[in-house]
């Protein structure tokens, strides 16, 4: 039986066993492989997408009760890669191996949705994911500096 | 210089094929299947220019995150003169390498695999030379073609210009007459003064857009057509067996196609090791093949098994194998790996104040993020290998091994390693793959073990139990020392290595002794250092504080007798940085370590780091690191960024390791399955100031690598920081364990 999601601002028809978690329904049926496999049990944070918004282990999601909402994963976050966070991503050379950062995109993202100027304190209690290369100081740099930049270009331009 | 052979052969012109069958997949970026454009033309087996100017550097080794293919490329474009924005890496072929009389791997050698750590002279000479020559074979085909002498070629950023006749032409335009080019010698590279790229600039490593968009292929990426998953269990005791499974109870199960018993009975044919080997005998296992890996997974936990677990069993807990470990130190030692002058009998003759003490570092898994995974597509007479490996030329000799097919009909596709530090260099995990797979020829078959099974089945950091002695003479100073190591297969690198036993200290011995175990062990970063740097820094320090000497002034004095002066300036450097000695808070208080990865106990090799750790201790005991610094030397450096980061990562890690990592053992079983029960740093945790000081590069000739040194210095500069704060001495990691609370 096919089944709808809402990913990325598409419908997309499923046919997967109910009790799939949608970590594995976005890998292996929808062949999103952006979002990654990295524990199963919710720790790691690899799997995060947006639920309606906010930041979610797919990995313990059912996809079953991921219908009707929006789901947006690291393919949807921004048009070429160009998210103020993936830019300082680049600039920063944040990824070592890089597995994990799809998932630490997300919970950024996700954190300044919520807090356009995040303290670090707001960035400790958030970012909850787990990086084995080592790359916590440059994130926390990158989140800082896409945040200073989200907020100049929302700013009133002086001479308008 | 040794100036690579590029043959008449290399320069012929070739158009790539394109195949279609691929279309559907999911698959790295490899040179058989990667739809080009029409004209694409091999400059050289290393280079490939395009006409719309894309340049792709062939680089001999996968991606680990260490950012080696960038600094591959790099080499190559300093010299080719290209447009970086137009470089892209892409892995050589090795069955082409294979085809072609070790076409790639004859001129960088089987090291080259981790090229972006240490950067071997001869990867080096190799990449300026193949750029060079391209570059000069650009120029001779703009010259000869606008009819002007070469000498007045200008080639830049991708543009062969002619100033005085206005011409110009771009790289891609040239690049299939260049090819046809024979010269009458090979161009001299530059010297490093003239570089612009190398030492200058320090681009996003070629990789990681890819990464920040999800667009990234790594091994558990991988999709092929009409591929099928499979989920492995192995032997929850290691060494047990397989003894019963019921496939009846999951065949109806949705998806299920099948089971792989993977039996290390079965013969096998035996090669010739490469140099690095490692543990990589198959382990019995069952595997269940499905459509999707969700359903395969369920199976195999529905799928009903009984393992003979083996001798494994017998050990009960993991304090019996630590005491066990204990009670080898006082038996006498299986080896003796050191000795200059007399230090046992020194120690034993009296008039010298001894000191002695017992230190344990336990079993620690990897837990790269990627999970353990890869695929494989095994006939009769081919192999193709879609797998996240770290060593590709032990990977080749796995594959003949478990397949019996020549080398020539193996290729390896390599996707990016989401993690290794030293999990995947040995190559077990491949000969599961393949093991599974050959169970199905001619479906590509995609293992993917769970977070789970990758922790038991590890290939773990040994645990190391060690005895040390030394002899204080009227100075201070050690006159003799005397270390018995006992543990699985003990590396004593980090230890038989350093100045301390090389000279500085007059005498000393240093013993090892095998503590048998089932539990299989491998490389981890910094194989032997890891351990052994925690166990000397810590000693040194208690010998200081018996002197009554500031562990900095005690290092300075020991190290006044070495001839590689790198060692003091980290020290110096280290200490002036991070404001040794300065007043800190009560509970606060700061550690020194130094130590060296890649020396073979010569002065002027490997890295060099010194460490300071800003440390406070709470009333409940919590250790907070407050700051971490490092100094290092490891002479030059290519790509200042890629130091850095590597020296950050891996002070982080050995900040884990010391605080946090420690696996445990329950009737031969390893009981932490998962990051619930083995805790791991989060950003939160992660010192704010993890500070990277350039200062103590001495400029010596030798690129030493970065990526190790940092995780041995990080624990002993934190334990030595608990000392003074507190006045207890932690001998055993993880230091969470070391109940710090007020009494």
């Amino acid at each position: 039986m096919k089944t709808q999601l809402r990913v990325n601002g598409e419908p997309r028809a499923i046919e997967a066993d109910s009790d799939t978690p949608l970590l594995w329904v976005l890998r292996d049926h929808l062949r999103m492989t952006g979002t990654k496999f990295g524990c199963g049990i919710g720790q790691c944070g690899a799997c995060t997408v947006h639920m309606n918004g906010v930041a979610t282990r797919s990995c313990l999601v059912p996809f079953a009760s991921a219908i009707g909402t929006n789901i947006t994963t690291i393919e949807g976050l921004s048009r070429n890669g160009t998210h103020p966070l993936q830019r300082a991503w680049l600039e920063d050379n944040v990824p070592q191996c890089g597995y994990c950062q799809a998932g630490m995109l997300m919970a950024a993202a996700a954190l300044l949705h919520q807090h356009g100027s995040p303290t670090d304190e707001q960035i400790d209690s958030f970012i909850t994911n787990i990086c084995r290369c080592g790359t916590y100081p440059r994130i926390r740099a990158a989140i800082h500096k896409a945040a200073a930049r989200i907020r100049a270009a929302q700013e009133p331009h002086p001479h308008s | 210089m040794t100036t690579p052979l590029l043959s008449r052969r290399d320069f012929i012109v070739a158009a790539s094929a394109v195949g279609s069958g691929m279309a559907l997949a999911i698959v790295p970026r490899i040179p058989d299947a990667m739809p080009g454009p029409a004209t694409r033309s091999e400059l050289t087996p290393w280079i490939v220019i395009s006409a719309d100017d894309t340049i792709t550097i062939r680089v001999p080794g996968p991606e680990a995150g260490t950012g080696g293919t960038t600094q591959i490329c790099m080499l190559v474009a300093e010299e080719l003169q290209c447009d970086w924005a137009q470089v892209r890496a892409e892995p050589i072929s090795y069955k082409r390498n294979s085809r072609e009389g070790d076409l790639y791997i004859g001129q960088t050698g089987t090291w080259s695999t981790f090229a972006g750590g240490g950067h071997e002279p001869e990867i080096i000479a190799t990449m300026l030379q193949v750029g060079a020559s391209a570059r000069e074979r650009l120029r001779a085909a703009a010259a000869l073609r606008w009819n002007v002498s070469v000498g007045e070629i200008e080639a830049r950023a991708g543009l062969l210009t002619h100033e005085r006749t206005s011409r110009q032409a771009r790289f891609g335009e040239m690049a299939a007459a260049a090819a046809a080019i024979q010269l009458a010698q090979e161009p001299a590279p530059k010297p490093p003064a003239e570089w612009t790229l190398l030492r200058k600039l320090n681009p996003p490593r070629l990789h990681i857009r890819s990464v920040v968009d999800g667009s990234s292929v790594y091994g558990i990426d991988v999709c092929l057509p009409g591929m099928l998953y499979a989920a492995l269990v192995q032997s929850p005791v290691h060494g047990g067996k397989l003894k019963r499974f019921d496939f009846e109870a999951i065949r109806h199960m949705p998806g299920v196609m099948g089971v792989a018993i993977v039996d290390p009975s079965e013969p096998r044919i035996e090669l010739e090791k490469p140099a690095f080997w490692a543990h990589t005998t198959a382990q019995s296992g069952i595997a269940v093949v499905a459509k999707h890996y969700w359903q395969a997974r369920k199976a195999l936990e529905a799928l009903p098994l009984e393992w003979d677990p083996g001798s494994g069993v017998e050990w009960k807990n993991t304090e019996q194998i630590y005491q066990a470990a204990y009670a080898r130190l006082a038996e006498p030692a299986d080896e003796v790996v050191k000795e200059t002058g007399h230090a046992p009998k020194l120690i034993e003759q009296g008039g010298y104040a001894v000191i002695q003490a017992r230190y344990l570092t336990p079993l620690c898994e990897h837990a790269p993020m990627e999970p353990l995974n890869g695929t494989a597509l095994v006939t009769d007479d081919r192999v193709e290998i879609w797998h996240p490996l770290a060593m590709t030329s032990q990977a080749l000799v796995i594959a003949q091994e478990e397949t019996g097919v020549a080398p020539e009909n193996i290729e390896f596709h390599l996707p990016l390693v989401g993690g290794s530090f030293g999990r995947r260099v040995g190559g077990d995990d491949l000969r599961m793959v393949l093991a599974v797979a050959k169970k199905f020829p001619g479906t590509p078959i995609h293992v993917i073990w769970s977070r789970e099974e990758t922790f038991r089945q590890g290939r773990y950091r040994d645990l190391q139990a060690a005895r040390l002695v030394a002899a204080l003479g009227a100075d201070g100073l050690p006159q003799a020392l005397v270390a018995h190591v006992a543990g699985h297969d003990p590396v004593t690198h980090g230890l038989d290595d350093g100045p301390y036993v090389n000279g500085c200290i007059p005498n000393a011995r240093i013993e090892t002794s095998n503590v048998q175990m089932h539990i299989l062990t491998g490389q981890f970063r910094g194989p032997g250092y890891n351990s052994q740097c925690f166990i000397i820094e810590s000693f040194i320090d208690e010998c200081a504080a018996r002197a009554h000497i500031d562990p900095l002034e005690y290092r300075l004095r020991i190290f006044s007798k070495w001839p590689d002066p790198g060692w003091q300036a980290c020290l110096r450097e280290v200490a002036a940085r991070a404001g040794w000695g300065r007043k800190l808070p009560a509970r606060h208080a700061q550690g020194l370590a130094i130590g060296n990865w890649g020396t073979s106990g010569a002065p002027r090799e490997g890295t060099t780091a010194a460490a300071v750790a800003t440390v406070e201790v709470a009333e409940t005991g919590d250790i907070v690191v407050h700051a971490l610094d490092l100094a290092f030397d490891c002479g030059q450096i290519l790509n200042v960024d890629a130091v850095r980061a590597q020296l950050q990562g891996s002070m982080i890690f050995g900040l884990n390791v010391c605080l946090n990592e420690e696996l445990n053992v329950e009737n031969g079983r390893i009981v932490e399955g998962n990051f619930d029960r083995y805790p791991m740093l989060r950003i939160a945790n992660v010192p704010r100031e993890i500070n990277v000081h350039m200062g103590a590069l001495s400029g010596h000739a030798r690129y030493g690598g970065t990526g190790e040194v940092g995780v041995g210095v990080v624990g002993p500069a934190v334990a030595n920081a608990i000392f003074r704060a507190t006045g207890k001495r932690i001998r055993a990691m993880p230091f969470r364990n070391a109940g710090l609370q007020d009494t």
